[in-house]
């Protein structure tokens, strides 16, 4: 069997930065999601390099291929290895932690394989000319092999890359989730902080499960059709249902949509759930569960069918009425957004918070996410989505909303480093770290979205063509910033100090005199 | 004001920024004074804070409602309706896209005349974004190969000029070339 603690100890860099504590028994839900973190990272600094990379190569006019090349596998390195990853890590080791129940055995194997794999294989066929972003834009790759953008064979790669990826988010980790949060016996020994799935920390994580595994159920058939018949096991014409565009697109948004929908669920109440532990006055409580649990319902309802807001501007495809369905669900998404912020912002008037740099980052990727919702609704509004559909505003929004959630569970990694490693993090670095990562992330989020106003086409190779090319300089300059803060979070692990964990954790240690 | 704030891209930054400068404001000044200046449990009594609670929900359905509402006649799809069911002398301005032109039929485009364009994509996923002169995204449409029906939406041009034609989906490796451009002169009416 496949043994994660074995790797991390093996493998250079990654035994200094996460090696596991195997003195104190919880290897079992520490191993497995202190691999995935840690792997999380390299694609990262992949996905950094290649965007700070982007502005450059319009700047230095290296190539519009390169560039189509670059924005590929940027897109790719950050949406499903990194930040798909990094939540899967950490939220595997907190329900773990939560419901004593261990994360070992073949499924995180093969969520961590087909992750990390298929984006390997992915990347080597963007290497070879598969440039089609981050959403595929189906039909290209099959036109792509029409008319001589790629190969065949490049083609058959990266849709095998991509059903592993496919195959880890949609069934491998909810099925794990699923299998921890309500099947098997409970192991005392393994309980960190025993919750229930009524508490607003579980809740999102047992709801972002289920998402993922019933939304992306669709794709995953579709996908797994098609691939089949690109291995010519059975005919093309078989699968022609599964291959016309309509399906396909409409197939991957219901799935996209929500995934970006499942990994706020469950990093809110992740948020939740570490902000209980910092208050200032020990009472682990949250200024009102119901709220806090409400504002994830009406999350999970509203973004069901926003999706339809991808497809505004196909009308009259798509009849107006369902495009305003899906501006007025996605502003109803604000509507959870906006108890979240009530819930946190009552909480720490409440009950005050011991800050740390952890909860700062925390709070900080919340930031850099409601920025990214305020940016979501005003472009799923009908009358905007006509002007800005398509545009610079939309890479902006992924962004953001792909920074926001990773960046909070960047923070609650602080709170859990020391109990997975029995090691510390420096708290300075730390806020250095989320200080310049703010600024930076914020003023990217913000010159994208200009940008997207002054009408600057998202994948667009040629920023010169319109007067645009300031915006790019923008970008490259807060893209700097964010880097180097991700350099000084990389150094903070590499940095790391053995500690007695229990004693100096900053979430364990003593209140503070009254 | 409702026109500029919904007819441009700015109208929508400006939009994000009313939304997101109020929450910085609170969000900045709680976690601070809780954090750094009194981390002290508030003394707030439990009935303010669900009057706050109630008020805040409150604020937050109104703005949301009241944006939302107020686009309504700023939408492409309602003044296409309009247009299409006003009577009045439509020009019909039928195109294709494949990989990486646009093929128009003839026709003169008037300012004040409707025209209803009309696309179809032969391959893969296309846009056509029409820019004003200044640089102005006016609208886009997206081309999704094998719909039976065309994208089609009706604009009024307000001004002679040439307007810039570009693709906003992404089409693969010459997508930034795919642009055309469209003359709109003055009516003759």
């Amino acid at each position: 069997m496949l043994s994660a603690t074995k790797i991390l100890r093996r493998t250079p860099v990654f035994n200094r930065m996460f090696a596991v504590d195997e003195s104190d028994g919880l290897e079992e839900i520490n191993s497995w999601p202190a691999l995935m973190i840690v792997t999380s990272f390299v694609w990262l600094a992949v996905a950094g390099l290649l965007g700070v990379a982007m502005p450059l190569i319009q700047r230095m006019d290296l190539g519009t291929d390169l560039y189509y090349m670059a924005l590929t596998a940027h897109g790719a390195a950050l949406a499903f290895p990194f930040v798909f990853q990094i939540m899967v890590g950490i939220s595997l080791h907190r329900a773990g932690g939560c419901v004593g129940k261990p994360v070992s055995g073949l499924l995180p194997a093969l969520i961590y394989l087909c992750m990390n794999v298929g984006a390997a294989l992915l990347t080597v066929a963007i290497l070879l000319g598969f440039s089609v972003s981050l959403v595929m834009m189906y039909p290209l790759p099959v036109v792509g092999v029409g008319n001589g953008q790629w190969s065949y064979g490049t083609l058959v790669l990266a849709f095998t890359g991509i059903g592993l990826v496919l195959f880890s988010m949609i069934v491998f980790y909810p099925v794990q989730m699923l299998k921890i949060m309500f099947f098997g016996q409970k192991r005392p020994d393994l309980i960190l902080d025993e919750r229930s799935i009524n508490d607003p920390g579980m809740l999102g994580m047992a709801l972002a499960a289920l998402v993922l595994l019933i939304m992306g159920t669709p794709l995953l058939i579709i996908a797994t059709y098609v691939l089949v018949a690109l291995y010519g096991i059975i005919p093309l014409g078989a699968v022609a249902w599964a291959t016309e565009p309509v399906v396909f697109q409409f197939a991957f948004f219901t799935f996209a949509h929500n995934l970006m929908e499942a990994m706020a669920l469950m990093v809110i109440s992740g948020v939740y759930a570490t902000l209980m532990l910092y208050l200032a006055d020990g009472t682990r409580q949250l200024y009102s569960n119901r709220l806090a649990n409400l504002s994830l319902w009406i999350l999970l309802l509203t973004s069901f069918s926003s999706f339809f807001h991808h497809f505004i501007t196909l009308f009259p495809n798509l009849p107006a009425t369902l495009a305003y369905h899906g501006n007025i669900m996605s502003w109803g998404t604000g509507i959870g957004a906006a108890l979240s912020i009530f819930t946190i912002l009552a909480t720490a008037w409440k009950h005050g918070l011991r800050m740390s740099a952890g909860l700062m980052t925390v709070l900080m990727g919340f930031v850099i996410y409601i920025l990214d919702g305020a940016s979501a609704v005003v472009t799923s509004n009908v009358a905007w989505s006509f002007q800005l559909h398509g545009t610079m505003w939309q890479s902006g929004h992924t962004m953001t909303v792909l920074i926001g959630v990773s960046v909070m569970w960047m923070g609650v990694i602080y709170h859990h480093y020391p109990v997975m490693t029995g090691r510390m993090l420096d708290e300075k670095l730390g806020y250095w770290f989320i200080s310049l990562f703010t600024v930076g992330a914020v003023g990217a989020a913000l010159v994208m979205l200009a940008g997207g106003a002054a009408g600057m086409p998202r994948r667009f190779a040629d920023w010169a063509q319109g007067g645009w090319m300031v915006y790019g300089d923008l970008i490259q300059l807060f893209g700097l910033l964010m880097a180097v803060g991700l350099v000084l979070y990389a150094v903070n692990f590499m940095k790391s100090r053995q500690i007695d964990a229990l004693s100096e954790s900053p979430a364990t240690a003593p209140e503070p005199a009254e | 004001m409702l026109d500029s704030l919904f007819l441009s891209g700015w109208g929508a930054f400006g939009m994000v920024l009313f939304l997101l400068i109020p929450f910085l404001f609170v969000f900045f000044y709680v976690v601070f004074r809780k954090s750094f200046v009194d981390s002290n449990p508030g003394t707030t009594d439990a009935k303010k804070y669900v009057r706050l609670e109630g008020m805040w929900i409150g604020l937050v359905v109104l703005v949301f409602v009241g944006v939302n509402i107020a686009s309504i006649g700023y939408m492409p799809t309602v003044s296409t309706a309009k247009a299409a069911t006003s009577g009045q002398d439509i020009i019909d301005v039928n195109f294709t896209a494949k990989s990486w032109v646009f093929d128009f039929a003839e026709a003169t485009i008037e300012v004040g005349r409707p025209v209803r364009f009309s696309g179809k994509s032969l391959d893969t996923m296309h846009g056509f974004a029409v820019y004003h002169p200044s640089g102005k995204v006016l609208f886009t449409m997206m081309l999704m190969p094998g719909m039976e029906k065309p994208t089609s939406l009706i604009h009024t041009f307000t001004e002679p000029g040439t307007y810039t034609v570009r693709c906003l989906e992404y089409c693969g490796i010459a997508h930034h070339e795919m642009r055309d451009e469209i003359v709109v002169i003055k009516g003759t009416g």
